[in-house]
Parts: structure tokens; C-alpha cells; sequence
């Protein structure tokens, strides 16, 4: 498995998207992986603070609409999250914020499956207790995974 | 002297602000664009605080990347993608101070739900996506050539 990782990495592909000073290797994956977190985050914690009590006058069904892009900006960002992995998988598994990024991407993303379950799916939209507290789960976790994909760059 | 835990810390605020900002900003472009039409705009608009206090948030913690590393950004010699990230973030600011100035934000109170924003103010929204997008853009190119490559 390890092989087959460093193989990878050392592949022509890999080593021109980590040195080739040209933009269109490592700076537009980034681009585009930074496109997607703000637009799967942002969204995904307006609604949850809508959830919360924010903006309670704004109906919240129609939020729902939402959710189609913050699926299309996750694709985004998983697609080139998985290129950068795999220049540099054996690195990326040994570095303990990149484990704690991926638990807590995972974590938001089926709270986020949860959340539009819970509470948009049921013919009358509603909050209740629990739908807050996935909701506040949901803001801790992406605000968390945030801050664990900058310490990748510290360890 | 910046102590070295302030730097990451300052950088995961810097990309909290940056959703923040793109959530609220951002769901009201995609909805006077016609995304989520069934929502009212008015009461939307009166979330875009939110998106300022992410915007300050950024702000905030920009300076201190400045402050901490000058040399990245003000150099000698000055960053061309610093420059080009400032004057995107000054064209957008420009763009949402028209927006509220011009009165199209006071038409957009007016769309109720389920109706269209009026062209004038979804060419406003198209406009502040795509130099978010840009400002971003600039921001990851600006660290790139800060590494040693």
C-alpha cells in the first residue's frame, strides 16, 4: 500500500504538479479547492445559523435550494483534495491535522446529509431541538476541519 | 515579534472569515441570480452583517500576515498578486457600496418570494461573485510565489 503510494508520488505527473512553477499545477488545484470549502462552508453555515434562530423572519425551506450547490462546491473540493493527496499520500497520512481535517470533513458532511433529512425533507419544515444541535455541530465541525487543513502546513 | 502560535491561528480565522463572508454574501447573489427564488429578499439582505463581520475578521487578520512577513507583500519588491488581490477587494467593496447607494438594494427589498430580482441588481450579484472569486484567486497565487519554489 505504502509502495504503491510513494510509486504515485514519484509518478512525472506528481513531481510537475509539486515543482513546476506554473500556475496550473499546484496554484489551481489550491484555487480550486479553496473555491469549494468557501462555497460548501458558507453556505452550509447560513443555513445552520438560520437553524439556530438567525434571520428568523427568512422562511427556511426554501433553503433547501442550497444544497445543490454546496454539493457541486464539495465535489469541487474533494475532487482536487484527492489530486493533492495523492502527489503527496505517504506524507499526508504520517501528518496528524491532514487525519483530523478528513475525520471532521467526514463528520460535517453526513451532518449535513442529516440536517437536510431532518429538517427539509418532512412536508412541513420545522426545528427542534435536536435539528439545533446538529446545526451547531455542523458549524463547529467545518469551522474545525478549517482550522486543522491550515495546521497541515505546520506539522 | 509575532509568537509563532499567532500565525496559524490568524490563517484558520483568515479562512473562517472567508466563508462567512462568501455564505452570506454569496447566498444573496445566488438568490438574485434566481437560485432559492422562493425566498424574499428583503429579510435576506438584513443578514449581510454577517458577511461584513467575516469580511472584518479578514481584514483584521490580513494586516497581521503583513505585519508578521512585510517582505511577502510589500516587499521589495512589491507582490503583483498582493497588488491585484487589494485592487479585487476594493472593486468589490465598490461594487456592494453602489449596490446599497444606488437604490438597486432598496428595489431588491421589494422582490418577494418567488419573483424575480430586477436586472439591475442581478448584474451587481454576478458582478460580486465573480471578484470574490477573483480575490480569492489572487490570495492563493500570492502564497504560492511566497514559497520557496
Amino acid at each position: 500500500m505504502m509502495a504503491w503510494l510513494q510509486s504515485i508520488e514519484g509518478s512525472a505527473w506528481a513531481v510537475w504538479l509539486k515543482e513546476s512553477p506554473s500556475l496550473w499545477g499546484y496554484t489551481t488545484l489550491l484555487f480550486l479547492h479553496t473555491i469549494g470549502l468557501s462555497f460548501t462552508v458558507g453556505p452550509s453555515v447560513a443555513i445552520d445559523m438560520r437553524i439556530l434562530g438567525v434571520g428568523r423572519r427568512i422562511p427556511l425551506a426554501p433553503f433547501d435550494a442550497f444544497f445543490k450547490v454546496i454539493w457541486i462546491a464539495f465535489a469541487v473540493s474533494a475532487a482536487s483534495g484527492t489530486v493533492l493527496f495523492f502527489s503527496d499520500a505517504t506524507a499526508k497520512l504520517a501528518n496528524p491535522a491532514y487525519l483530523v481535517k478528513m475525520t471532521l470533513v467526514c463528520i460535517a458532511a453526513a451532518i449535513t446529509i442529516a440536517i437536510r433529512r431532518r429538517v427539509f425533507r418532512p412536508a412541513a419544515v420545522e426545528v427542534d431541538a435536536s435539528s439545533r444541535y446538529l446545526a451547531a455541530a455542523s458549524i463547529l465541525c467545518w469551522f474545525g476541519a478549517i482550522t486543522a487543513g491550515r495546521y497541515i502546513a505546520y506539522f | 515579534m509575532i509568537a509563532s502560535w499567532i500565525l496559524p491561528v490568524c490563517e484558520s480565522l483568515h479562512f473562517i472569515g472567508m466563508a462567512m463572508l462568501i455564505g452570506f454574501a454569496g447566498i444573496l447573489d445566488l438568490r438574485l441570480l434566481g437560485v432559492a427564488k422562493r425566498l424574499p429578499v428583503a429579510p435576506l439582505q438584513r443578514l449581510m452583517p454577517w458577511a461584513l463581520l467575516g469580511f472584518a475578521l479578514n481584514l483584521g487578520t490580513g494586516v497581521v500576515f503583513i505585519v508578521a512577513n512585510p517582505g511577502q507583500y510589500v516587499g521589495p519588491p512589491l507582490s503583483l498578486s498582493f497588488v491585484a488581490k487589494m485592487f479585487f477587494i476594493l472593486l468589490a467593496c465598490l461594487n456592494a457600496f453602489l449596490y446599497y447607494v444606488s437604490g438597486l438594494k432598496r428595489a431588491a427589498d421589494g422582490v418577494e418570494a418567488g419573483e424575480e430580482a430586477p436586472s439591475g441588481a442581478k448584474v451587481s450579484a454576478a458582478v460580486s461573485l465573480f471578484l470574490w472569486v477573483a480575490v480569492m484567486y489572487w490570495g492563493r497565487v500570492l502564497q504560492f510565489f511566497g514559497k520557496s519554489f
